[in-house]
This record gives C-alpha cells, structure tokens and sequence, in this order.
C-alpha cells in the first residue's frame, strides 16, 4: 500500500507539473507544438466519426431505397414481361386483321349465306383428307354445304362438309381420293372430273380423247357441280398425262391452288343462315337442268365423291342431302374464266 | 497482450462515444461526462495510478477540442483519479451506490475546478450553465452505476 501510495504521488506530482506547465505557458512553442500535435492524433477520430455516424445513419434510408429499388425492378420487369406480351400478341392480330381484311374484300357467289370458319384441327396421319372447323349445325352448317378458301384476293375450292356436328364440322379436303368434282379447263371449256389422290395433286379424268391439252391451265369447278358453285378456281393443270389407248379419255395433274394445309380460316356456304343471321339473297333456279331424284345417286356419285364400298353409306346420304339442299343452292352464274383470273 | 489492447480499445472507444452523444445526443450542454465516470471507475476498481494515466489522456483528449486552458481538463480528471483512489481506502467503490454519491460529488468537484482554473489562467470562471451543472451530476452518477454494474458482470461471467 505504501509503495501505491507513492507511485501515486509521484504520477500526480507528474502529470499535474506537465498540466499546470501547459496551463502556464499556453502560447509557448512547446506547448502549443504539443497541443497541435495532440489535435493531430486526437482530432481523427471526431472528423472520421461523423463520416462514419454520418454513413451508419444514412443506412437505414439506403436500405429502404434499396428494397424500393428491388420492388419497382420487379415490377418494371413484369411490366416488361407484359410489354413483351402484348407487343407479340399485337404482331399476331396485325397479322391476322391483314388476312382478314384481305379475306374480306372477297365476293361470296350470291344466293349463299357465306359463314367464316376457323381451323381447329388436321389429322397429320391423313393430311391431305380432312380438316375440322369451328362451325355446326349450331352455325347452320349443313351436309354438303362446300368450303372454300381465300388465295390471292379470291376464293378457291377446298372441299365439302361431310359430318356436321352441334359445333363442329369436318370438311373434306378436295385432296381426299374419296372427292370428286366436275371441272372444266379454261382453255376450251372442256369438262371432267377432278378428283383427289390423297396426295398434294388432283387428277382430271373423263377429258375429251381428241381434245388438244397443255399445261398451266386453270381448272375451274363446273356448272354441273352439285356441290360447288360454278366458276370457282381449283387448280392448275400441271402435267397432261400420255394417252391410254385402252382409254376413251384423256387426263391430266391439277396443281390445287389450295394448300389446306395454310388455311386458318375457310368459308362455308351455307344453303341457309340460323335464326338471327342475315338471309341470304333470294334463291335463283340455276341455269342447268336439276338432277333428277331417280339418277340423283349415280350423279352425285360421280361429282362429289367416288364410289368406294366403306363409303357408300355416306355417299347415299351425302347425295340425298345434296339432292334436298339443292332448291338453296347456289345461283350458277357463268362466269367467265378469264376474268375470274 | 489482449489486457493492453483491451485497454486501447477501451481508451479510444470511450472518446468516441463521448463525442459520438455529445454530438447528438446533448440537450442544453447537458450529457454524461463518460470520460469523468470512466476514470473514476477505473480508479475505484483498478487503483489511482492507472486511473490518473487514464484520466490524464482523456483530459488532453477534451482540451485539445479548448480554445483556451489546455490541460485543464487533464489535471481535473488526474486530480479526480487521484482522489478516488485515496477514498477508496476510507469507502467501499465496489458497491453502487457510494460509487454514484462520489461521482456525483466529483461531477461538482470538476466544475468548480475548471472554473478555479479559469480564473486563475484567464481571468474568467469557466462557466458551464446552470442545467449543465444541475443535470450532469444526476447523469453522471446513474451512467457509472450502469457501467459498475456491466463491469462486475463481466467479471462474474
């Protein structure tokens, strides 16, 4: 304790000598070299503690402005997400109000309530076969009603109904090797019989044996058809096949100016519009003789679709369907090939 | 080793956090002197000696920040430091309360004295203010029990 004692005194005697010397003498150099060197050392800590406190108390706000930040980056990015998506779905209606608008400029034949259809569905095994659309019996789509297709500011065959359900119908391509339509060639009005392959190409038989073909004429469905009206393009006539000298007639290779397969939308003319529907013009008695009800079969037969035995039943409903629509089929307006091209 | 750095760190973090609440935290020049409370703690738990080189630092500490009187505070806290340490032996430190009562009363005890030592080297008392005056001592008295009570606790644990 004594020796504390005395270590005490001796730092007090110390320390207060150097304090009172610094009170005494404060303008010295000594001193005042001490203090400033003493503000030197000490000084720091006050100057990097307010950047420091004024960093730490900045923190919270950064903080806060960061998960503002964060939150206004989410929902920009959803913003762009949906900018994105409709900037795509505008592009996909441009594209779709430029076919239509295209489509619309197209003159149904009179007589006939045209109804626009939607693809719905291809069978990829049977391409060239059938397709589904989006219309029924609910639309006033009926048996036989033909389909048809805009190509090039005009409409093209495509094919027939032959199922009608309440909101969905099936057409059958042209393509179908079970179709058939009478045709005629806009070079001398020669008629036949295209009817389809199952493949991208249509066949035209019963062509005259003497007549004289060539290629690249336009093939036209026929006053005779009982399922088209006349005067609407199917093809082009791509190769004229060597004669058969077994055979009575000629035939050729139509190119069908209708690729199904690119069709989003098709018209069907209706016989009749449903109930709340614009009616259709007043019906027009075709200028070719009405196919009797007693050959009706072998007739319709022979234009519409080909005799096969797994088939018959439809085709014995498909002709009496035919043969009752026809009091609303179409006015067979002639038309001249030459300006229909 | 850790001691001495334990004792720097103490050091330096006791003269930050003076600043630190003088600077934000003092309302009407009133706020704990916890360099004062600091050295007189050290001296009532570690002896006078390490107390008044303590209290010599951070007396130099606040006169540097002085325009005038530098070394007023450095002989106020080495003479508190000092006479801690002399009544440490007449009364028990260890315990809160006379702790507080001596702070309070050292709190006092420093101001007349940087106001005798004003007016002995410049002529003027060195005057804190009323609520200063009034207020601190309270302050000073409840921080150094505080800070007794955190010292025993860590030396319990």
């Amino acid at each position: 304790m004594q020796r504390e004692t005395r270590i005490a005194n001796v730092v007090l005697g110390a320390l207060s000598a150097l304090a009172l010397l610094f009170l005494s003498l404060p303008l010295s150099t000594p001193v005042r070299s001490f203090k400033a060197g003493a503000g030197y050392l000490l000084d720091p800590l006050a100057y990097h503690g307010e950047a420091g406190y004024r960093r730490v108390a900045g923190l919270p706000q950064r903080i806060r402005q960061l998960l503002q930040a964060d939150i206004a980056n989410e929902s920009l990015r959803a913003e762009l997400r949906r900018g994105e998506w409709l900037a795509t779905t505008v592009s996909t209606l441009s594209l779709e109000n430029e076919r239509l608008r295209g489509a619309l400029a197209l003159k149904a034949p009179a007589g006939r309530s045209p109804a626009w259809v939607n693809v719905m569905e291809r069978d990829p095994i049977h391409w060239y076969r059938s397709l589904v659309v989006d219309a029924g019996s609910d639309r006033g789509v009926s048996l036989n009603d033909p389909v048809l297709g805009p190509r090039d500011g005009r409409l093209v065959a495509v094919g027939r109904v032959v199922d009608v359900r309440p909101y969905t119908s099936t057409v059958l391509l042209l393509t179908d090797e079970l179709s058939a339509a009478a045709a005629y060639l806009s070079s001398g009005t020669l008629e036949g019989l295209v009817q389809g392959q199952d493949g991208p190409r249509l066949r035209m038989n019963y062509l005259n044996a003497e007549a004289r073909l060539s290629e690249g004429d336009s093939v036209y469905t026929s006053p005779t058809s009982a399922t088209f009206p006349s005067g609407i393009l199917i093809g082009r006539v791509a190769r004229v096949n060597p004669r058969d000298p077994f055979l009575t007639f000629q035939s050729v290779e139509v190119t069908p100016v209708a690729d199904a397969s690119s069709y989003q939308e098709l018209i069907i003319l209706r016989a009749r519009a449903p109930e709340g529907e614009a009616k259709p013009s007043l019906y027009t008695p075709p200028s070719i003789p009405v196919v009797v009800s007693s050959t009706a079969a072998a007739v319709a037969v022979s234009t519409t679709t080909a005799a096969r035995p797994r088939r018959r039943k439809a085709a014995a409903v498909s002709t009496q369907t035919e043969t009752e629509a026809e009091p609303a089929a179409a006015p067979v307006e002639p038309v001249d090939p030459e300006e229909a091209q | 080793m850790i001691g001495f750095l334990r004792g720097v760190a103490l050091f330096i973090g006791a003269m930050f956090l003076q600043w630190w609440w003088n600077t934000h935290f003092a309302y009407w020049g009133a706020a704990p002197q916890f360099l004062l409370v600091l050295t007189i703690l050290i001296a009532a738990r570690r002896g006078a000696v390490l107390g008044m080189l303590a209290g010599f630092g951070w007396g130099l500490y606040l006169d540097v920040a002085r325009a005038e009187l530098f070394g007023a505070s450095a002989l106020t806290l080495t003479l508190a430091a000092y006479f801690v340490g002399v009544a440490r032996r007449q009364i028990d430190l260890r315990a809160p309360g006379p702790l507080a009562a001596t702070t309070f009363l050292f709190t006092w005890a420093s101001f007349i004295g940087l106001g005798l030592l004003g007016l002995t080297f410049t002529k003027s008392f060195e005057w804190s203010g009323w609520i200063a005056i009034l207020v601190t001592p309270f302050l000073n008295a409840a921080t150094v029990t505080v800070a007794a009570l955190a010292w025993d606790a860590r030396r319990d644990r």
